[in-house]
């Protein structure tokens, strides 16, 4: 009887461990479809753990204006979505103090969507159709915006959201992304970043890849599935570099070695880590280990206080869309709203408590909803889709925003390269975004 | 050439770390039939602990085993007491334990936050050091942690064979009420296991906070890793655990750089299902105890 109850519980386990090694590790996100650990108590379809930001202020009056949304308050994108729950509530907190939206309070119904993409619908499914919210904003995380898109699209909500990556995906004629990479950021991307490398006079002649096979890291190297557009890689290749190095790895990675290995081997002037989250610190000290460091490296989508804390990681460069030095604190409201996130993302234990891309990019989604409100004067989803496509939007972060129909409602990459310099994350390309006496640092072999 | 030595020593050597976090659930699966998922927790839980004092107090990452092993013996030891006070039988463990793995995940999460955690360079030092041999590069986190799974495992199969405790063990895990009727204080001999399989747990923490950046979910990714090297080395086997956690990451590095790390995930299941098919008992089974 005894080995019958051990195979039992043996493929038991077997089960369970292919069913979270399948989920497991993506802290970039987005592809998960499985709840996990730390979340099943706060199942969003079953009641759900729920927030609401303050609402009183003397100005505004009547019946509040209800934002829904989710954002992954547990699960892999925990970590980033506490940026933009505390974005959005500084930015409640500040319309509500300013007299509300059309003279109403705002109230935010903030649901937990696990970071899982099926949660993330359900919510959405519920937040207009139970809750009966009169505007949604998107969630955090490609996965999560693009299952909250089809539920915005079903209902005909006009729906701004920050950082999804599929760009070509997302066709919603309603969809508003904040996140300024444009409809082809694997070709603009790259080569923004080509170009930061160019202007150095010494260009790399040997480039390396390692790829996250996040989807939104695979778009960005190899360009949209089943065309021939290409991505980074084959960007890399018309400039005449030769690539040495094309490679790609698991989300749940937990062994940098051989990676690192494979990286020494192939020995490229410049590494390009198509990754995020915590990819590139954990390549870079793998790395060191091995005695090995690249001439310069890119990574896509970091983590950015991690990267900061890794030996090694000076002069890694990425993108961004503002960091707190001027040209971008010329406007001293920017300064000023920066400086209140700032606080509130100390205050919330976020330990890389700075806006760069993933608050700037909240701020907008927010900035979009309110001035659809109020351009079109209504609640009417229509209209304010109308409206936003016809006005477009005067952002604090990113100026003002014209959106293109044809491109599907995205304007133009407004990305900026930022790197590693004496232990701080500088803006250095273009170079009239760049920081104070700061320029591209990259020779290869120096 | 090179590339491919490569492979293979970073496999045998985060085998090793691998096995450290494995022996304390094979242990406690193969002696105490509870199948602790908690067990995953207490590693990661070890590892934020080792980051917090490390950077509170500033001091030596590794001095931290002083504190954390003893610690988690202790919180073992209530655990276990927890599992006779409620009863919980083997297949129990896995629902209870599941429930504590996510209590832990939970209280993590609110103390450390769900952002991504990590001992910088100047109080760390060790995670970038390495020594080499002909080229091949030994890192020193892992090389210790490898040191560490060779005594722990050589120091349980010893004590398993060649001690009273061991035969007690044994004799528990084999039929726990005719122990009893022999005078083996079972209850006790469990205790003290389940302190040793936690503190084991403690100890993979360490090495999880000197080589690793944390968050909370880091634990979930483990359940791909662990489980195949513990049903692969066999339940509460310390030296095929050892043994399994070896081959398990010599055939992940080595697919890493022959076919490119998307393989390594691949091959470790395989060689799980392959094992489930035609070994389920693990790979060593002569010295078991289960």
């Amino acid at each position: 009887m005894r080995p019958r109850r051990s195979w039992t519980y043996l493929t038991l386990i077997t089960a369970l461990a292919l069913v979270i090694a399948a989920c497991g590790g993506d802290e970039g996100g987005g592809t998960t479809t499985l709840g996990t650990g730390t979340t099943v108590a706060s199942s969003t379809t079953q009641g759900g753990t729920e927030t609401t930001a303050a609402t009183e202020t003397t100005a505004a009056s009547g019946e509040p204006i209800r934002v829904g949304s989710t954002l992954a308050l547990t699960g892999f994108l925990a970590a980033t979505a506490a940026i933009h729950k505390v974005t959005g509530e500084v930015f409640v907190d500040r319309i509500n103090a300013a007299g509300g939206l059309l003279g109403r309070p705002v109230e935010w119904v903030l649901l937990d969507d696990e970071s899982t993409p099926d949660l993330a619908a359900a919510a959405y499914e519920r937040l207009i159709t139970e809750d009966e919210v009169d505007l949604i904003l998107g969630p955090y995380g490609t996965g999560n915006i693009t299952a909250a898109m089809a539920v915005a699209q079903r209902y005909g909500y006009a729906f701004p959201h920050h950082t999804a990556s599929l760009t070509y995906a997302y066709t919603y004629e309603c969809q508003f992304s904040s996140w300024s990479t444009g409809l082809h950021p694997n070709i603009t991307n790259p080569n923004l970043l080509y170009d930061a490398l160019e202007s150095t006079g010494t260009p790399p002649e040997t480039i390396g890849f390692v790829v996250n096979e996040f989807p939104g890291t695979m778009f960005i190297s190899y360009g949209q599935p089943d065309t021939d557009e290409g991505g980074a890689v084959a960007e890399a290749e018309k400039r005449g570099w030769e690539v040495v190095l094309d490679v790609t790895f698991p989300t749940a990675t937990s062994d940098w070695g051989p990676l690192a290995a494979q990286v020494r081997d192939a020995d490229p002037d410049f590494l390009y880590i198509a990754g995020l989250g915590v990819d590139a610190p954990n390549l870079v000290t793998a790395m060191q280990a091995i005695d090995y460091s690249p001439d310069g490296m890119f990574v896509q989508w970091p983590a950015p206080g991690p990267v900061l804390a890794t030996e090694g990681a000076d002069g890694m460069m990425s993108v961004t869309i503002f960091e707190e030095h001027p040209p971008f604190t010329d406007d001293p409201e920017a300064v000023e709203v920066a400086g209140m996130i700032d606080a509130a993302l100390t205050e919330a234990g976020v330990p890389y408590a700075k806006v760069e891309t993933q608050a700037a990019a909240s701020w907008t989604a927010w900035e979009y909803l309110q001035q659809a409100a109020e351009g079109a004067g209504s609640l009417d989803q229509q209209a304010m889709c109308d409206w936003l496509v016809e006005n477009g939007a005067q952002t604090l972060f990113h100026g003002d925003i014209e959106f293109f129909p044809e491109e599907q409602n995205y304007f133009e990459d407004l990305s900026k390269i930022k790197q590693v310099q004496d232990g701080e994350w500088y803006t250095v390309y273009p170079e009239e975004f760049a920081a104070p006496d700061r320029s591209v640092e990259f020779s290869p072999g120096g | 050439m090179e590339l491919l030595a490569q492979g293979i020593v970073s496999g045998i050597l985060v085998g090793g770390l691998y096995a450290l976090m494995s022996i304390g659930i094979s242990l406690s699966w193969g002696a105490l039939k509870i199948i602790n998922l908690a067990h995953f927790s207490f590693i990661l839980l070890s590892a934020y602990i080792v980051y917090q004092l490390t950077v509170s107090f500033e001091v030596d990452p590794l001095l931290m085993v002083l504190v954390v092993a003893p610690l988690f013996f202790m919180l073992g030891v209530l655990v276990q007491m927890f599992f006779h006070l409620a009863k919980v039988d083997e297949f129990k463990s896995l629902i209870v334990t599941f429930g504590l793995f996510i209590i832990f995940q939970s209280v993590m999460q609110t103390i450390w936050s769900a952002d991504f955690r990590r001992i910088g360079p100047v109080l760390n030092p060790y995670e970038t050091q390495s020594f080499f041999v002909a080229g091949i590069a030994f890192q020193l986190p892992q090389l210790v942690a490898f040191v560490v799974a060779l005594l722990i495992a050589g120091g349980m199969w010893l004590t398993f064979t060649r001690t009273y405790f061991g035969k007690a063990v044994r004799a528990v895990a084999q039929d726990p009420e005719m122990a009893r009727a022999f005078g083996i204080d079972s209850r006790r001999v469990a205790v003290i296991l389940s302190g040793l399989s936690t503190a084991f747990s403690a100890l993979a923490g360490v090495f999880i906070a000197i080589g690793q950046t944390m968050f909370p979910q880091l634990a979930v990714a483990w359940f791909g890793i662990v489980f195949p090297i513990v049903i692969l080395g066999g339940l509460g086997n310390s030296l095929g655990t050892l043994t399994a956690g070896v081959i398990i990451g010599v055939a992940a590095g080595v697919s890493s750089v022959l076919w490119g790390p998307l393989s390594a995930p691949l091959v470790t299941f395989t060689i799980l299902i392959v094992a489930l098919l035609f070994r389920p008992e693990g790979l060593i089974t002569k010295r078991s105890i289960a």
